[in-house]
């Protein structure tokens, strides 16, 4: 091309200067092609360079600022952790890395931050995919000084257990449930998170759930064993983090002595708001822990849903909530507390001034109850939400609650469905919720809080 | 269990509805179905309703300029409530599917629990019975050790071995029977045995399991596909509603543009027409501009041939007058040129003179310097003689002063001895008058038996001095208790108070105290060229001149003046202060001027020295009344002194003519008067008594004589009868004697008589 146009330029011209030199050089800087663009620049170069050996030399906070865009531009997603951890954080290059490693990332649930997300999902894959006894403890612990300043949520959904031999599992095949408690629990112990919370920093929730996914066929009951060691390392470890904000511990069969040793174990916790135990077989005993934490805790949501309680857990959950100024939720869906724990719950409201959310779906709950709670209606002004779905409240039960209904102005839920409630009292409680709501609405000038009911419903939905 | 439920979009709830309808009864549970139908049904009426309502509401359009503004507000409001309403079922839509199952789950677990506990029943039933016959067997174990007969305890043997059997065959059966209740018509594999029993319940768990699993993934599948649907609607419909919105803003945006285009449109005519005016009034103008251009230009034309001929004959009159000039300009400069030269002769003679006269400067400026040396000199040796000028000036005032208060102090000593020496006088002359008296009294009365009477002067009750009781001037008084003042640390105060006047309930601090207060306060009655005066001098002195000009302000001129407006502070003091101290101070009466105290000064005079006696004691009781009332100065507020002031001068309404001539010079004392009282004194015997005492003694004298006489003559009889007396004495020795007996007549016996009388 160069010669092309260079000859096509230079042969009309020819005759006349034919070897000058400077001439030439004229013609050729005259190309209509070439331009000085072409040359890059010195600092493009430079920072090609430092790209191409970051994984050995990272120079970036020495550049200028413009510079670093560039470096940060072009650098690659699979540099080693150790490299980029504490050096890089430029959101565009954990966005990055995070799209190249996952498909789906939802930047919500890690408080907007890329970098944050990366280090969190890379955690929890880490302790998800870690089997005990095989994998190198090492492996989680290295990356520990590289995302202690980053993680701030740890929410793992599988633990896997150690590695078994095979016969066991085949012969015990017909013995279930009942032989594999005692025998093997020493090396059925799961991940230690100990030592890993002890280094983060900055953890506020932890999300666990010990159990397997996936297992298909290869189901043993024993896979989803929350032993008594994992409880009290467990323990141990949730007391000595003292940053921690939300604690859930779902679908892992945890039993009253579990709930118990862990409850004392977050007993004065001062951080602590959120406790989640749902899912499991908490009883009467893990119910009363729970209530001595509502007294000795600023637990502002506590979730037991779908447990063993019945009524005397509710009763004394009922006692601590009376005076109790702190919690703003309180979930008992599928539970059995039955009138005997309903009535006392609605005395305790009578107290209370502090909760807002009141889940008792599913608890066998009829008139005395809905009676109780009619009267707890007429009172309180700081209920919003209560939940009485599927329990056994019967049309005059109905009829009652709407006469509490017709004196309230501060309800804005109340969940009625398959309960028995003859349809017109549902319609008009319904029609009073609509109400209180419009009410709530020119109060505050503020429409957010329909979609409000969505959020709160939000975490509830899956796990049904 | 759940059927394929279709998903709630409230726009096609009727196609729901019937799609409802149609699908029919669901396998579960029927009610919660319902539930929904109906509470869709309901939304579907709300929002008609409500839809109805908002339609009413715009038909009705309360104002149109609110109606304008509101039609975009009215669709935003629409949209959010439909919107709401939307979210809320439809999570409600959602949310069914999660109480569906958790309704399920408590059947369940119902269930469950009640066959749970059947089981449990039948169980204790069976242990019950079993443990009854294991107590039989054992029992019968008991007897059998008893027994010794090999036959009887065979029997017993198989007894209980029959026992045993049917124990077993009834656990057996209670198995089987377990079994049965579990799954009757399902045969069990024989070879699975007991547990096999189990797993064949387990079988039948696994199968519900899995059917339960399938419901919830079905479930799962509806959910997601309700969730899905949800999203879409609530998408599509906040699009829908977006567009709606946008359309109302749009439209309103239209009307806007339109109205706005209108009016902008009619603004445009209305300009141009205007333009067009202005355009019309400009081409009038300019044509009228140009007629009168035209005009002037031939006015001015002319004008400025006119102008043109003057001007040519001003020309020629100028050059005649030019050469006329020219003519007298010659002629004076020679005349110039002659003066010049006289002047430059002048001018020699002007410097000749001022060099003369620069000489003279200089020796005069020689002069006035030695002037000035001498000048200053002297200043600084008059300033010097000043100096020491005034020094001898203050030193002799002292001196003066010192003098002055000497002679008070001797006038004062003076005075007493003046009083001494006349009371002595007056004394011995009155106790020669009393003589006299007593003397004529006994004439009167032994030698002439006439009746005495005692005569009556003045003059004879008269004791010490005569005195003319002088008023003193104010500003004598001033003097005198500032003088005091000055004097009050060296002397004793009551030396003071005996020349010092002042009325009984006042006393000189007090006064002092009112006079330093009125000076301080009523400066505005000085006069600015007094003030400038009274800067350089003492502030005694300074306080002086300052009153005086004052009492001259307010008419004080006299002691009574001055004691007055002194009681009237104190009375207007004791006005404010509580009445405890309003019974000190005696109301001040008004005392008559003129007449009245020409008469008053005579008793005065006359009381005069009484008084004196008195006045000791009542210096005593002053200073104790002083001490009391030596706080009232201070509680009259300075702001009120000019209130006090001004009530004095309302009330001290008097004649100024009949004061003014009185003023006396002091010290002056009147002896005009003594000598007449002396010769008073003397000739307190008239002449006539005395011519009548002249008579008496020449006769008295000749009654003497005689007396004389008689007397000389008793003592010649007295010397006679001593004579005789010795001469019988005598006698009386000779005859008592003894040469008597011895004689021979005795004498005795021839005088007889003379015996007898002694």
């Amino acid at each position: 091309m160069f010669t092309k146009s260079f000859s096509a330029t230079w042969k009309p011209r020819g005759p006349n200067r034919g070897s000058n030199v400077r001439l030439m050089r004229r013609i050729i800087a005259e190309d209509a092609e070439w331009s000085l663009a072409i040359v890059p620049l010195l600092t493009d170069l430079c920072i090609r360079h430092i790209v191409k050996n970051f994984r050995n030399n990272p120079i970036l906070t020495q550049l200028l600022p413009e510079h670093q865009q560039k470096v940060l531009r072009q650098l690659p997603p699979d540099l080693p952790l150790a490299v980029t951890a504490n050096l890089i954080d430029d959101e565009n290059y954990w966005h990055r890395c995070c799209e190249q490693r996952w498909p789906v990332c939802h930047l919500d649930c890690h408080g907007g931050s890329w970098k944050r997300l990366f280090f969190e999902r890379h955690l929890e894959n880490l302790i998800k995919h870690f089997i005990p006894g095989s994998t190198d403890p090492a492996v989680i612990l290295d990356l520990l000084p590289l995302c202690r300043n980053y993680v701030r949520r740890i929410r793992v959904d599988q633990f896997l257990p150690p590695v078994q031999l095979r016969p066991p599992p085949h012969n015990g095949d017909q013995s279930d449930s009942g032989s594999e408690g005692e025998t093997e629990e020493p090396s059925m112990d799961h991940y230690q998170l100990g030592e890993l919370v002890a280094g983060l920093s900055q953890l506020e929730e932890l999300d666990l759930v010990y159990g397997i996914k996936d297992c298909g066929m290869n189901f043993e009951w024993n896979l989803f064993l929350f032993t008594y060691r994992d409880c009290q390392s467990l323990a141990a470890t949730i007391k000595a983090c003292h940053t921690l904000k939300v604690f859930r511990l779902t679908r892992s069969k945890v039993d009253d002595n579990k709930a118990r040793i862990l409850i004392r174990s977050l007993l004065d916790h001062p951080a602590l708001e959120k406790l989640d135990l749902s899912h499991n077989c908490i009883g009467d005993r893990g119910a009363r822990a729970a209530a001595k934490l509502l007294s000795h805790s600023r637990l502002r949501v506590l979730n037991l849903a779908n447990n063993q309680v019945r009524a005397p857990g509710a009763q004394s959950l009922a006692h601590a909530l009376a005076h109790n100024t702190n919690l703003l939720s309180l979930n008992l869906r599928l539970n059995c507390i039955e009138d005997e724990g309903g009535q006392a719950l609605a005395h305790a409201l009578q107290t209370n001034k502090c909760l807002t959310t009141l889940h008792l779906g599913g608890n066998e709950l009829s008139e005395p109850t809905a009676t109780l709670l009619s009267q707890v209606l007429s009172v309180n002004t700081t209920l919003t939400k209560i939940n009485l779905s599927c329990n056994h409240i019967g049309p005059d039960g109905g009829k009652q609650l709407l006469e509490g209904m017709s004196d309230n102005k501060t309800l804005l839920e109340f969940d009625l469905r398959l309960s028995d409630v003859a349809q017109e009292s549902e319609y008009l409680i319904g029609q009073a919720l609509c109400a209180n709501r419009e009410e709530a609405r020119q109060r505050a000038l503020n429409p957010s809080h329909f979609s409000a009911p969505l959020t709160a419903k939000g975490p509830e939905n899956p796990v049904g | 269990m759940n059927p394929p439920v279709p998903l709630g979009i409230l726009e096609d709830k009727e196609e729901e509805h019937l799609a409802t309808q149609v699908l029919g009864p669901s396998i579960n549970s029927d009610n919660p179905q319902e539930r929904i139908q109906a509470r869709r049904l309901r939304i579907a009426a709300r929002l008609e309703a409500r839809r109805r309502e908002a339609l009413g509401e715009y038909l009705d359009g309360k104002k149109e300029s609110e109606e304008d503004q509101s039609k975009s507000y009215k669709q935003k409001e629409e949209s959010r409530l439909k919107l709401a309403k939307l979210l809320l079922y439809g999570t409600e839509l959602v949310t069914n599917i999660q109480v569906a199952t958790d309704i399920r789950e408590i059947h369940r677990r119902v269930e469950e629990e009640e066959l749970k506990r059947q089981r449990l029943e039948k169980l204790e039933n069976e242990v019950k019975t079993s443990q009854d016959k294991f107590d039989d067997i054992t029992a019968k174990w008991e007897e059998g050790i008893h027994k010794k007969i090999p036959q009887e305890l065979w029997e017993l043997l198989n007894s209980q071995q029959v026992h045993c059997a049917g124990l077993i065959e009834d656990k057996n059966k209670l198995i089987s029977e377990l079994q049965q209740a579990r799954g009757p018509g399902h045969s069990v594999p024989a070879r699975w045995g007991r547990l096999g029993a189990y797993n064949w319940e387990l079988k039948i768990k696994d199968d519900q399991y899995v059917k339960d699993l399938k419901k919830q993934s079905e479930d799962i599948c509806v959910l997601l596909e309700r969730m899905e649907e949800q999203v879409k609607t609530v998408m599509r419909t906040f699009r829908q509603e977006l567009n709606h919105i946008e359309k109302a803003f749009e439209v309103e945006r239209q009307e806007l543009l339109s109205s706005n285009k209108k009016k902008w449109e009619r603004a445009l005519q209305a300009h141009n027409a205007k333009e067009l005016e202005y355009l019309m009034n400009r081409l009038k103008k300019v044509e009228d501009y140009e007629k009168q251009l035209s005009k002037q230009r031939i006015w001015d034309f002319e004008e400025y041939n006119m102008i043109k001929i003057k001007l040519e004959q001003d020309v020629q009159i100028l050059e005649q007058q030019l050469q006329q000039m020219k003519a007298t300009y010659q002629l004076n400069q020679e005349k110039l040129e002659y003066n010049f030269q006289v002047l430059k002769k002048r001018d020699e003679e002007s410097t000749m003179i001022k060099s003369q006269q620069k000489r003279k400067m200089n020796r005069l400026h020689d002069v006035l310097n030695n002037m000035r040396s001498k000048y200053a000199k002297q200043i600084k040796q008059f300033q010097e003689e000043n100096q020491s000028l005034t020094s001898d000036y203050k030193r002799l005032v002292i001196q003066f002063k010192e003098l002055q208060k000497a002679m008070r102090h001797f006038v004062l000593i003076d005075e007493e001895k003046f009083r001494d020496f006349w009371v002595m006088n007056e004394e011995e002359a009155k106790g020669l008058i009393s003589r006299a008296f007593d003397v004529d009294r006994i004439i009167h009365t032994q030698h002439l038996g006439l009746p005495w009477t005692a005569p009556d002067f003045w003059f004879l009750k008269n004791v010490g001095p005569l005195f003319q009781q002088q008023q003193k001037s104010a500003t004598q008084i001033l003097e005198e208790v500032l003088m005091q003042t000055e004097e009050e640390g060296s002397e004793a105060d009551q030396e003071l108070e005996s020349y010092l006047d002042l009325p009984k309930q006042v006393s000189a601090s007090t006064t002092r105290k009112i006079l330093m207060l009125l000076c301080d306060e009523s400066g505005f009655l000085i006069e600015s060229k007094l003030l400038s005066l009274l800067q350089p001098l003492e502030k005694s002195e300074c306080y002086l001149l300052r009153l005086d000009a004052i009492f001259s302000a307010l008419g004080v001129e006299s002691e009574d003046d001055l004691y007055k407006l002194v009681n009237f502070f104190l009375k207007y003091r004791a006005q404010h202060l509580s009445s405890q101290e309003g019974e000190m101070m005696p109301a001040l009466e008004p005392v008559p001027k003129g007449e009245e105290e020409e008469e008053k000064k005579e008793k005065e005079e006359e009381e005069e020295e009484e008084d004196g006696e008195s006045l000791e004691e009542e210096e005593a009781e002053s200073l104790v009344e002083e001490e009391e009332a030596s706080t009232s100065p201070r509680l009259i507020h300075p702001n009120d002194v000019l209130k006090i002031l001004e009530a004095f001068v309302k009330g001290l309404k008097k004649p100024r003519d009949a004061r003014a001539p009185v003023k006396l010079q002091k010290a002056a004392r009147d002896n005009s008067k003594d000598s007449d009282y002396w010769k008073a004194l003397a000739t307190v015997i008239p002449r006539s008594r005395q011519n009548l005492w002249d008579g008496l003694y020449a006769a008295l004298e000749k009654y003497h004589l005689v007396l004389m006489r008689r007397a000389e003559l008793l003592l010649e009889c007295n010397t006679l009868e001593q004579q005789n007396t010795e001469l019988q004495q005598l006698l009386q020795k000779y005859l008592g004697s003894k040469i008597n007996s011895e004689l021979q007549v005795p004498p005795t016996q021839v005088l007889p008589i003379s015996t007898k009388s002694n």
